[in-house]
């Protein structure tokens, strides 16, 4: 009876060890994907590495159609100190801020001494933006810029080369479109909605006359250079070049346009290629991708996009976080992603892996857009700095308001939020 | 002839005018009161005065989340940044507008609506049924429904405008018919509320007085205006001051069909309070322009209950 006691003692004991030890052991890693970025191709990403490391698990938790509602939802479980998630994709626009905010852990203990190195393998606007004053607060997940897309065979019908300056766009876009007769093509479709794209809208131009809006965290605005980046866009929907209701365009309403085959030039993100090029688009095998024009005497300028990997300043997890996060942002899982979902890599050398040129071929012109891409203005309150550029686009366009109040209005409330 | 809401918005004035209750209690009677009222009284305090008193005291601090630093006493900053704030005056103004014209709207339309759900019908409960419907739906969901309704080119308003002959409108692309759009849709929304309420007082007018004007020799018109209309002014008046409240703090149907634009020009008090605290997370300042919205709506309140207090 007692010796019975003793056994079932000794094994509940057991058993109990077992499973502490199990319990320590494994590491439960929580994953946030934007719905848009090919969540389903990251998985199998994060399965590789849990077939590596045994003791990892990690779970995908995604959501956010857009880069808007994916900030909000994020922006509500950091205000909570939530710890629930480990590791999160971020728009290339918030690395700065999250850190301000004390939201992310700097990677420089994981990466020892040689962060400086390990940052420099990759293009140097994605070092540049997550690094915030000597600290690396996220590591890059892929890279992205604007392009222009064009119908390839209706310019060659035409007898036109792709244009190099907006100018050219727009004689092109009206020699087209008037000998074509279709009422449903249109020259030009770009982001005109008051969303993220519509700061890009304004600042291709702006950037175009090589004017920077923030400069060492002040503003550094251009007023004149404003007023004709808002009239460039105005007077595309003025000459017809555009459509009229410019102003309800979103990213994906551009996207879906071209694809039907109503649009002959469109400003879009690399995203929109893989869907061009697919089984229901009416326009595969027909287009054409450049680097966007630029304003007359101007430079080309693209604007920078891309996601990155950042790890919460509130999960249990950090370290295994971090090394995880390291392996999502290596060359290898670059290259991975780049076959499978289409994403830019942020490794300059992945661009010409001879595996990636040959499942995306276009990649290998890709490189040099990326590379000139510049980044949208590094300021912890970017996101009024956005409100304050989207929503005067989207005035101007719609014809609420004059390219010069629009300017003049924005630069008053800019100075407001960049005091 | 006093109706029984008039009856019992007077007593109400006098229990709080001479706190009758006192004549019926002696004192400890009057403490087992007090006692009795307490948990009710800590609840009010725990979800009403303590968040109030939290609003009020962060529109006094400097603690925007994105900063990473802690808050701050800033005395009346967020104030006077507020006053300098044009966007803030154009969503006030954007605000005072809506209710302005959307509550008379709904009244017109939801009194049109009441008499003719209060007519003799055989089968009442289709048309209070279809008077429920706009009323039980999501505002976020009516809005959403109205967007699709009102798109330049795969709307259906355009397309009936178009068969009609007429030009079709973008209608989000100026401020005017973006505005017209946005208020037709809180009056199709909000008429039905507004409707309820009023049928209601309809059913207790007695029929004796129609009857009696009858035989007065009273016409329709005559009769509406000399009975119906003033013994109906206290649903009336209750339906506009809850309309007139929600009014001012209108938030999803131009959150969902335009989302303030063009620019800025359709963004309503709310959608900026949002915009702030959730979007920007500068909690101090929208906390301010949230102090300022209850001061508002309570003013809007205190004018109703001194009209109803005057006619009393």
């Amino acid at each position: 009876m007692i010796v019975n006691r003793t056994m079932k003692l000794l094994l509940a004991g057991a058993a109990l060890t077992l499973t502490a030890s199990a319990a320590v052991a494994q590491t439960n890693l929580r994953v946030f994907v934007s719905s848009q970025h090919r969540p389903d191709v990251w998985r199998k990403a994060f399965d590789m590495y849990e077939a590596k490391n045994p003791n990892v698990k990690v779970t995908i938790e995604t959501g956010g159609n857009t880069s808007e509602a994916q900030a909000q939802y994020l922006n509500t479980v950091m205000t909570a100190k939530d710890s629930s998630l480990d590791v999160m994709i971020l728009d290339v626009i918030r690395p700065a801020q999250y850190a301000a905010a004390g939201w992310t852990v700097p990677f420089n203990e994981v990466l020892g001494g040689d962060a400086d190195a390990y940052m420099k393998r990759y293009l140097p606007a994605y070092a540049e933006a997550n690094t915030v004053e000597g600290k690396v607060v996220a590591l890059p997940a892929f890279a992205d810029a604007m392009f222009l897309y064009y119908r390839k065979d209706l310019l060659e019908k035409h007898g036109i080369q792709p244009p190099q300056t907006w100018d050219e766009l727009a004689t092109a876009a009206k020699k087209v479109t008037e000998s074509e007769k279709d009422t449903n093509l249109q020259g030009l479709s770009f982001q005109g909605k008051a969303i993220e794209g519509a700061v890009c809208t304004f600042l291709l131009p702006y950037w175009s006359m090589g004017k920077q809006l923030v400069s060492n965290g002040k503003l550094s605005f251009d007023k004149e250079a404003a007023v004709k980046s808002l009239k460039l866009w105005k007077d595309f929907v003025d000459q017809g070049v555009a459509k009229k209701n410019i102003a309800e365009v979103a990213t994906d309403d551009t996207r879906k346009e071209f694809q039907a085959g109503n649009v002959l030039f469109a400003v879009n993100w690399s995203y929109a290629w893989g869907q061009f090029q697919g089984a229901e688009s009416a326009v595969k095998d027909k287009v054409g991708v450049v680097k966007l024009p630029a304003v007359q005497g101007g430079q080309p300028a693209s604007c920078l996009g891309g996601w990155e990997w950042g790890v919460s300043a509130y999960s249990n997890n950090k370290t295994e976080a971090q090394k995880f996060v390291q392996y999502l942002s290596s060359p290898e899982t670059s290259e991975f992603m780049a076959i499978n979902a289409a994403l830019l890599p942020q490794f300059p050398d992945v661009y010409t892996d001879a595996d990636v040129t040959k499942a995306v071929p276009w990649f290998a012109s890709a490189r040099p857009v990326v590379e000139t891409a510049k980044a949208r203005p590094v300021t912890p309150r970017y996101n009024e700095v956005s409100d304050i550029i989207r929503t005067t686009v989207n005035a101007v366009l719609a014809g609420q308001s004059t390219p010069e109040e629009g300017a003049t209005q924005m630069e008053g409330r800019l100075r407001r939020v960049l005091r | 002839m006093a109706t029984a809401s008039e009856t019992t918005l007077v007593t109400a004035r006098n229990e709080s005018g001479t706190k009758w209750w006192t004549r019926f209690l002696d004192p400890s009677e009057r403490t087992l009161a007090m006692l009795l009222l307490l948990p009710a009284a800590l609840l009010l305090a725990l979800i009403i005065v303590y968040p109030v008193c939290r609003l009020v005291w962060t529109s006094f601090q400097n603690l925007s989340l994105t900063s990473g630093a802690p808050a701050a006493f800033a005395g009346l900053e967020n104030y006077s940044l507020m006053l300098e704030d044009p966007v803030f005056w154009e969503t006030t103004w954007n605000t005072v507008l809506i209710t302005l014209i959307t509550v008379p709207g709904a009244l017109l339309v939801g009194l049109a609506l009441a008499l003719m759900a209060n007519l003799p019908f055989k089968r009442k409960w289709p048309v209070r049924l279809s008077l429920l419907i706009p009323w039980a739906l999501p505002l976020s969901f009516a809005g959403l429904i109205f967007a699709w309704f009102f798109h330049s080119e795969y709307g259906v308003v355009n397309d009936v405008l178009g068969r009609l002959g007429f030009e079709g409108v973008i209608w989000f692309n100026s401020a005017n018919w973006a505005f017209a759009a946005i208020c037709l849709t809180i009056i199709w929304k909000t008429s039905s509320f507004m409707a309820l309420i009023i049928l209601a007082g309809l059913q207790t007018i007695p029929r004796s007085l129609y009857e009696a004007a009858d035989v007065d020799g009273a016409g329709r018109l005559r009769q509406f205006f000399e009975i119906t209309l003033p013994l109906l002014k206290p649903s009336i008046v209750v339906a506009l001051i809850f309309r007139t409240i929600t009014a001012l703090q209108t938030f999803d149907i131009p959150f969902t069909m335009t989302r303030g634009g063009p620019g800025t020009s359709t963004a309503t008090l709310a959608m900026y309070i949002h915009q702030n605290t959730v979007d920007f997370l500068d909690l101090g300042y929208g906390s301010a322009l949230a102090v300022f919205m209850f001061v508002l709506s309570m003013g809007v309140t205190a004018v109703y209950l001194r009209m109803i207090r005057a006619k009393g």
